[in-house]
C-alpha cells in the first residue's frame, strides 16, 4: 500500500492511540490492585495515574491474612473461589476436547454424525439465558448445583461446539497417507487413532485445548445461577466483594480481576495464531 | 496391460479390496462410537430441557411452590404466560434496548476493526507487539472487564479525569447513575472488547487477497480505494458476513459487563433481554413465565435463522 511519510505518521498516530485505548482500562485495575486502601478509597477525591506507596495489602486481604489499614473481616477468602473457577474450567475442557475430538474425527474420517455440525452452531446460538430454566431444574434433581463437577459438566456442554469444530478442521487439513499406511501395515483403526493420529495431533489438541480453556475460564452468568456459596467462582465472589457495610472494596476487587484476568491473555497470546479459526467455527484459517 | 495380470496379482487385488471392505465396516461402528459421547450431550441439553421447558411454560410453576416441576400441571395455565408477554413492555423494551445496543455496538466495532486492520496490512516496525496487544481485550474475563470499566467511569475516576484534562473543565459527570451515559457507558466497555475480534477476523481475510490482483490494478492506475472496492471488498464477503455474524449473535447475548456494570439499571435504562430474563429468574422467581419467554426467544431466533441461511443458499444458486 501507501508508504509515504506522512501515511507512516497517520499509521503510527492512530496505532499509539489504539493501543493506548485498549491498555488503559487494563494498567487502571493492575494499578488499583498495588494501591494502599487510603489511595483508593479516597477513589471519589484524589485520583492518582499509579499507585503513590505502592503495597501487596490488597492481595494479602483477599488470601485472608488481615491487614493493619483494613478493618473489614472477609467471610471467606479468594482460594476457593480460585480452586473452583480453575477446577470447573479445567475439567469442563476435559469433557468438551474429549467429546469434541472423538466425534470430530467419526466425522471428518468415517462420515458419522452428519448432524452434529448444525447441531453444535445452533447450541451456541441461542443466549445461555434462555435455556437455564431447565439446566437449573436438572442440576438440582441431580444433585449437581453448587459444585465444581455440576459447572464443569455445563462448561463441557457449552463449548463443546468449539472443540468439535477446531478439531474438526484440523483432522481435514491432516494428510491422510501416514493413516493408510499404517492401515495397510494391519494397525487396526482404533490403533490409528489412538497411536497415531492423536500423537500427530497434539499441537493442535494444545491449542484448542487452551482456547476452550479461556472460554471456560471467562463464564460469569452461568456460574452466577449454579453456584450459591460453597463452588462459587472468581467473577460470583469478586461481586460479593462488595456490601453495604463496606462499600466497593476497589482494590481488593482490582486485585482478584487481575489474578483472574493473566491467565486467559498469556494463553490467548500463545495460542494468537489459530484464535482466527476457533473464533470462526473454523470457517476461517490464518 | 493383460499380460501383467498373473493370478497372484489378481488374489492379491482381491485380498486388499477384502481388507477394505472389512475397514470400512469397522470404520463405519468406530466412527458410530466416536460420535456417541456428543450426541449423547446435544440430546442431554437440547431435547429434554426443551420438552421440559415447553411444559413449564404452560403453567404458573415456581420453585417456591413447594411440588416438583413434573408437577406443575396442577397449575396449569394454558396460554397465559403467553399472553401475558405480548402486554409485558418490560419485555418489549428489553427486547429494544438489545437491538439498540446491537445496532450501535456491532456497526462501531466492525469499522473501528475494518480501520485498524487495513493499517496493519503491510509490514511496518513493530507490527507484531502492537498486534499482540491490540487482542488484548478479548481475552479479558467479561466480567472483569465489566469492573474495570465500573471503576473508569465512578464520578471521580479516569475517565472523567481524561476529559477534564482535555476540555480544561471540571468534568464529574456520574455515567452510571444516569439512564442515558449509563447506556453509553455500557456500550463503550462492549466495543472495547469485541472490536479486537472484529480486527482479527477481517485482518485474515485482508491479508488472504490475492496479492497479484491487487499489483495488477495498481499497475492498471487504479486508485487505492477503487481497489480496496473493486478486488479487497469483493473478496471479503463471506468474512465480513461470518464477522458481522459472530457479532451480533454474541451482542445479542449482552450479559457479563453490563450486569456488572449497572446492574441493569438505573431503573431499568440499561436491562437487555438477558439481563431482564435474569432478574426475573432470580427476583421474581416465576419459572413459568421465564420457560415462556426463552421459548419465544428460541423459537423467534430460530425462524431468523433459517430465513437467514435460505437467503444466503438462494444469493449462491443467483
Amino acid at each position: 500500500m501507501n508508504r509515504s511519510l506522512p501515511f507512516e505518521i497517520f499509521r503510527y498516530s492512530v496505532i499509539t492511540l489504539a493501543l493506548a485505548i485498549t491498555l488503559i482500562p487494563t494498567l487502571w485495575m493492575a494499578s488499583m490492585a498495588f494501591k494502599p486502601i487510603a489511595e483508593w478509597s479516597a477513589a471519589g477525591a484524589d485520583l492518582t495515574w499509579w499507585p503513590k506507596n505502592p503495597t501487596l495489602d490488597n492481595f494479602r486481604f483477599i488470601f485472608g491474612t488481615s491487614t493493619s489499614d483494613l478493618i473489614v473481616a472477609l467471610d471467606r477468602t479468594a482460594g476457593k473461589p480460585i480452586l473452583s473457577s480453575l477446577l470447573s474450567a479445567v475439567f469442563g475442557t476435559l469433557i468438551a476436547m474429549g467429546c469434541g475430538t472423538a466425534a470430530a474425527y467419526g466425522l471428518s474420517r468415517f462420515g458419522s454424525g452428519q448432524n452434529l455440525p448444525l447441531a453444535l452452531i445452533q447450541l451456541r446460538l441461542f443466549p445461555p439465558m434462555a435455556v437455564m430454566i431447565p439446566v437449573m431444574i436438572m442440576w438440582a434433581f441431580l444433585g449437581m448445583v453448587d459444585s465444581w463437577w455440576g459447572l464443569a459438566l455445563i462448561y463441557g456442554i457449552v463449548t463443546l461446539p468449539f472443540a468439535f469444530w477446531l478439531m474438526k478442521t484440523f483432522f481435514d487439513d491432516m494428510p491422510r497417507e501416514i493413516e493408510d499406511a499404517a492401515l495397510v501395515e494391519g494397525c487396526s483403526r482404533g490403533r490409528v487413532f489412538l497411536k497415531i493420529t492423536l500423537p500427530m495431533m497434539r499441537p493442535a489438541l494444545a491449542s484448542s485445548a487452551l482456547f476452550v480453556f479461556i472460554l471456560n475460564w471467562s463464564d460469569y452468568l452461568i456460574a452466577l445461577l449454579l453456584t450459591t456459596r460453597e463452588w462459587v467462582t472468581i467473577p460470583v465472589y469478586m461481586a460479593s466483594l462488595s456490601s453495604s457495610m463496606t462499600g466497593q472494596l476497589y482494590g481488593a476487587k482490582a486485585a482478584l480481576g487481575l489474578i483472574a484476568a493473566v491467565p486467559p491473555v498469556i494463553m490467548g497470546i500463545a495460542i494468537q495464531r489459530h484464535l482466527v479459526r476457533g473464533l470462526t467455527f473454523g470457517a476461517l484459517k490464518q | 496391460m493383460s499380460s501383467l495380470a498373473t493370478p497372484e496379482k489378481i488374489s492379491m487385488v482381491d485380498a486388499a479390496l477384502d481388507h477394505d471392505a472389512r475397514s470400512e465396516d469397522g470404520g463405519r461402528r468406530l466412527g458410530l462410537a466416536l460420535t456417541l459421547p456428543a450426541q449423547v450431550l446435544v440430546l442431554f441439553i437440547a431435547v429434554f430441557p426443551l420438552l421440559m421447558q415447553l411444559y413449564i411454560s404452560l403453567t404458573d410453576w415456581s420453585p417456591l411452590d413447594g411440588i416438583g416441576w413434573w408437577q406443575a400441571h396442577e397449575l396449569w395455565n394454558g396460554f397465559a404466560n403467553y399472553t401475558d408477554l405480548m402486554a409485558d413492555g418490560r419485555f418489549w423494551s428489553a427486547l429494544g434496548r438489545t437491538a439498540l445496543v446491537m445496532l450501535v455496538c456491532v456497526p462501531a466495532e466492525f469499522l473501528l476493526g475494518l480501520g485498524l486492520a487495513i493499517l496493519f496490512m503491510d509490514d511496518f516496525a513493530g507490527k507484531r507487539v502492537f498486534y499482540s496487544i491490540m487482542l488484548i481485550p478479548m481475552m479479558v474475563v467479561p466480567a472483569v472487564a465489566g469492573y474495570m470499566f465500573f471503576m473508569l467511569f465512578q464520578s471521580g475516576g479516569p475517565v472523567n479525569d481524561i476529559l477534564s484534562g482535555l476540555t480544561g473543565m471540571n468534568v464529574s459527570i456520574a455515567w452510571l447513575s444516569d439512564p442515558t451515559t449509563a447506556l453509553v457507558a455500557v456500550m463503550i466497555a462492549d466495543i472495547w472488547q469485541w472490536t479486537p475480534l472484529m480486527f482479527l477476523i477481517l485482518l485474515a481475510g485482508l491479508v488472504g487477497v490475492p496479492e497479484d490482483q491487487v499489483r495488477a490494478a495498481t499497475l492498471l492506475g487504479a486508485s487505492w480505494w477503487q481497489r480496496f472496492r473493486t478486488i479487497v471488498l469483493p473478496k471479503m464477503k463471506t468474512i465480513i458476513i461470518i464477522a458481522l455474524a459472530i457479532r451480533v449473535i454474541e451482542n445479542f447475548k449482552i450479559f457479563d459487563t453490563l450486569y456488572i456494570m449497572t446492574g441493569g439499571g438505573p431503573g431499568v435504562a440499561t436491562e437487555t433481554i438477558s439481563v431482564y430474563i435474569y432478574k426475573v429468574t432470580q427476583q421474581d422467581l416465576i419459572w413459568g413465565y421465564v420457560a415462556a419467554i426463552a421459548l419465544v426467544i428460541l423459537v423467534a431466533l430460530s425462524i431468523l435463522v433459517s430465513l437467514a441461511i435460505s437467503r444466503m443458499n438462494a444469493g449462491k444458486e443467483a
